[in-house]
């Protein structure tokens, strides 16, 4: 690494904070996208705002590369290190510097884990609404980059639907805030939220974020649909939508996604083809009603089984194994990639028949998990990396599904990014035009292409894929896959 | 001053690349947001306008830029569904207009305003350039959202033609509830009240009445649970909250209008936080003003302008003038920001947009 850079990160970390032995810099050679891995030059662990400004600072100075780093559980290679570059570890800067009940909003600093919010909430009948399956872990600066999304964004949006105000360092290091505390966030002028959240840290660096927090719904009503075919799954989603419900959750598991689910954390669902969660949420009186009409749907959509949670731990148990299905399928493969793109809601069974012909043609296993209410699919691609070859068999399946989702209507990514899994995938959803402007628009905020440079855009080096393995937060004990 | 209508995308490009200032426009129902600018050329969209593609069953919708909202919230109410953005000028506005406004209703209070709906758009830039940003699926994070960006720009970045939203269901029933305080403070601790509680309002506006200060609440859903839910949130409010009076009130077309009552020759929407109501509301003078969306916006009408500019300034607030003549449609507090900049910059380097 250039020794000028390291002495003048020496000025800002004491040498706890600045890593730089080989022993040290393993833990954070990848992200949960574990078949890319590259070792950055220096970790540095910055525990307030100016440490980070002064190093984008000196990072834009002397061109040096960076990435922002919160928990590292990107699934597209988002937060994985540049060769050489720094990366930027968020982790410590994990205080939530303020709730306002009254007003319903949380001021909070990047590194912030995403159900620390909500918890923090809670004494006040509040929560955050945004709920990946990973929001144990993962902090709200990563949420940010990618805007996040999970189960229960059917009614009230993602990550960049509740994020009201945030002061960032850009890449160049200029310091600037957007947004406010009134539920409006930008309210006059562009909205600069809505520009910088899924940029992928391609601009810059969260500092501070200002979201706003839900009321917890008074009651939920979960329903359990078991089917002894996906298609009826599928058009049972259909179904509930032409009705005009608007249930705060819709999801599909299918067969192999419920057996991992099942082995992983004995769920207690029913043996089926497909499962269907359906979950309402409100005012329990409305709540009540919208649950006769759900049952009336779910009763004439071919069900053979039907579960309702009667309280919180039934309901707890339902989306055990719904949330814990991607480590699950760890468990009855090697290696898998988990995918990540969306098709119009109306051809979710088009693309599901699709996907399994595909399942057919490469001889690979495929578990599918999907927010079916966005139409937002998550093919899980099993495969063996010690098998020569296996990889790359299951890297080539999940491009035909992105092909599909783009030929379908839909997009490359609906929750994960392009990270650095997509970057050759961009122009097949946007014109070389589009591309080359949203290029401009990098420049004109990083000249020298030094926030998260190589992600996103397609081309450049490309680490080597690695043939398989653990995360390396994993290896080192940090995260496990329970 | 030389007014242009373009019959296509075409014909837009060429006029952007053949004019030197060019300001766009929908059907101008916010007449201070097309202030006069030396030598402008003014596009009027309004023949870039219908209905592109519609599928009740994705629940989305393209629509030319230039497309009247009344049409578009017609077509979606032969469906059962809505724009929960509910844009502010129902009869008046274009969806264009509404997104470079960002001008949402009292309903937007539920589910979301314009950047929470719009998902993807055709636009023209400063260069004449026409491309496309976001997408037309509800949930899409590849590239860099310039969608969302569009909202509020007022045409000061790109020219948008196309735009597509995510809409919902619409519910059958309304109810609606004026529950009445004696002070400001009373009626804020009210809106408190509510927000830590489970009570899920279609609407909840603050209006100033002579010796009172009026919460307007809404209650929206199935014919059958509204008795119920009424009657648990009158309880809720006599109980928890010092209220002097709490009433049914007729859902009139004009209820749910917050300008209906704002005459003034000026008209400014304000985004605040309700905390941030007290020390503006002081500052202002004008007697013509209503909070919405749970006293996040105020709307301001004035027959002169400079003492509410004043009084922005002071709160560290910043305004747009939907209505009046004025120099610049932003008043208050300035707005520069360096993010912005760099997107003109790609977007509009000649800076011909204004
Ligand atoms: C088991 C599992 C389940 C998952 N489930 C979901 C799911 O349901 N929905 C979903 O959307 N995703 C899901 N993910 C993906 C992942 O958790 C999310 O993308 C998450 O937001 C990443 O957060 P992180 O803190 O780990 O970010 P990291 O991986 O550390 O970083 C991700 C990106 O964010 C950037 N970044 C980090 N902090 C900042 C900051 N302060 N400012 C700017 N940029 C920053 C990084 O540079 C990087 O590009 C899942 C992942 C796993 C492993």
């Amino acid at each position: 690494m250039n020794q000028a850079f390291l002495k003048s990160l020496r000025n800002i970390y004491p040498a706890e904070r600045l890593l730089t032995r080989d022993v040290e810099l393993l833990p954070y050679e990848s992200d949960a996208l574990t078949a890319f891995s590259a070792v950055p030059g220096a970790v540095v662990l910055p525990v307030n705002e100016a440490e980070i400004i002064d190093t984008v600072r000196l990072c834009h100075k002397l061109a040096v590369p960076f990435v922002a780093r919160g928990s590292g559980t990107s699934l597209s290679g988002g937060s994985l290190p540049i060769p050489d570059g720094l990366t930027i570890g968020l982790n410590r800067l994990n205080r939530i510097k303020r709730i306002d009940p009254e007003q319903r909003i949380a001021v909070v600093e990047p590194g912030v884990i995403n159900l620390a919010i909500t918890e923090a909430a809670q004494p006040y009948g509040l929560y955050y609404a945004p709920d990946p399956s990973s929001q144990s872990i993962c902090t709200i600066g990563g949420n940010i980059a990618f805007n996040s999304g999970g189960a229960h964004c059917l009614k009230y949006g993602m990550t960049s639907n509740h994020v009201l105000g945030m002061r960032v360092v850009l890449a160049d290091g200029a310091v600037t805030q957007f947004g406010s505390e009134s539920i409006e966030g930008v309210g006059i002028g562009p909205d600069l939220i809505g520009l910088f959240v899924g940029s992928e840290g391609l601009f810059g660096i969260a500092l501070e974020i200002t979201v706003r927090l839900m009321p917890q719904p008074e009651l939920y009503r979960t329903v359990l649909a078991a089917y002894d075919d996906l298609g009826r799954a599928g058009d049972a989603v259909s179904m509930v939508v032409a009705s005009g419900l608007l249930p705060g959750a819709m999801e599909i598991m299918d067969l192999l996604a419920i057996k991992a689910a099942e082995a992983s954390v004995q769920a207690g669902y029913p043996d089926a083809e497909a499962l269907l969660i359906i979950e309402l949420e409100g005012e329990a009186p409305q709540v009540e009603a919208e649950f006769d009409q759900l049952r009336g749907i779910i009763d004439q959509s071919g069900a053979f089984e039907t579960r309702v949670a009667n309280d919180e731990e039934e309901r707890t148990r339902i989306w055990k194994g719904r949330k814990g299905a991607f480590s699950a399928v760890g468990r009855l493969s090697p290696d898998y990639v988990v995918q990540d793109g969306v098709v119009p809601r109306s051809r979710l069974g088009e693309a599901l028949v699709e996907i399994s012909a595909l399942k057919a043609k490469y001889q690979l296993d495929v578990a599918n998990v999907f927010h079916a209410g966005d139409g937002n699919l998550h093919p899980l691609i099993l495969y063996d990396g010690r098998e020569a070859g296996a990889l790359e068999k299951a890297e080539a399946l999940a491009g035909e599904i992105l092909a599909l989702c783009i030929r379908l209507g839909g997009s490359i990514t609906g929750e994960h990014g392009i990270g650095m899994e997509k970057r050759d995938y961009l122009p097949a959803m946007f014109s070389e035009e589009e591309i080359e402007i949203m290029q401009m628009l990098r420049l004109a905020i990083d000249p020298n292409e030094i926030a998260n440079r190589g992600k996103m855009f397609p081309g450049g080096e490309a680490p080597a894929l690695a043939q398989h393995g653990m995360h390396p937060l994993e290896r080192a004990g940090v995260i496990s896959r329970e | 001053m030389t007014v242009c209508a373009p019959a296509s995308v075409d014909e837009l490009q060429t006029l952007v690349r053949v004019s030197e200032r060019i300001h766009a426009i929908g059907k101008g129902s916010k007449t201070a947001l097309h202030r006069r600018v030396n030598g402008a050329v003014l596009a009027d969209l309004s023949a870039l306008s219908g209905i592109i593609e519609y599928q009740p069953s994705e629940y989305t919708v393209t629509v030319r830029a230039g497309t009247p909202v009344r049409d578009l919230s017609a077509a979606l109410r032969e469906r059962g569904q809505y724009l929960p953005c509910d844009p502010l000028l129902p009869d008046s506005a274009t969806l264009g207009g509404t997104v470079a406004g960002n001008l949402s209703g009292s309903r937007r209070y539920r589910y979301g305003g314009v950047r929470d709906f719009i998902l993807g758009a055709e636009v023209v830039d400063g260069m004449g350039r026409a491309f496309r940003v976001g997408g037309k699926v509800v949930k899409n994070s590849a590239g860099f959202d310039l969608s969302k960006f569009l909202v509020g720009s007022l045409g000061a970045y790109a020219i948008m033609t196309e735009l597509t939203f995510k809409v919902f269901p619409d519910v059958p029933r309304f109810r609606s509830l004026a529950v009445d305080y004696t002070s400001l403070e009373d009626a804020l601790a009210a809106i408190y009240f509510i927000n830590q509680n489970i009570f899920e309002l279609d609407a909840l506006d603050l209006i100033p009445l002579a010796g009172r200060w009026r919460l307007l609440t809404r209650l929206a859903g199935f014919d059958e649970t509204l008795p119920r839910r009424v009657e648990r949130f009158s309880a809720a409010m006599t109980h928890h909250t010092s209220l002097l009076h709490l009433a049914e009130l007729d859902e009139s077309a004009t209820l749910w209008d917050p300008l209906a009552d704002l005459t003034g020759a000026y008209l400014v929407k304000v985004a605040l936080s309700p905390k941030q109501v007290p020390a503006f509301d002081h500052a202002i003078t004008a007697a013509q003003r209503r909070y919405g969306v749970g006293a996040n916006v105020a709307w301001v009408a004035d027959e002169d302008l400079s003492q509410l500019v004043d009084a922005l300034k002071a709160c560290s607030l910043t305004g747009l003038c939907l209505r009046g003549a004025v120099q610049s449609a932003i008043i208050g507090a300035p707005l520069e920001n360096v993010l912005a900049a760099r997107v003109k910059q790609v977007l509009d380097p000649l800076g011909k947009l204004v």
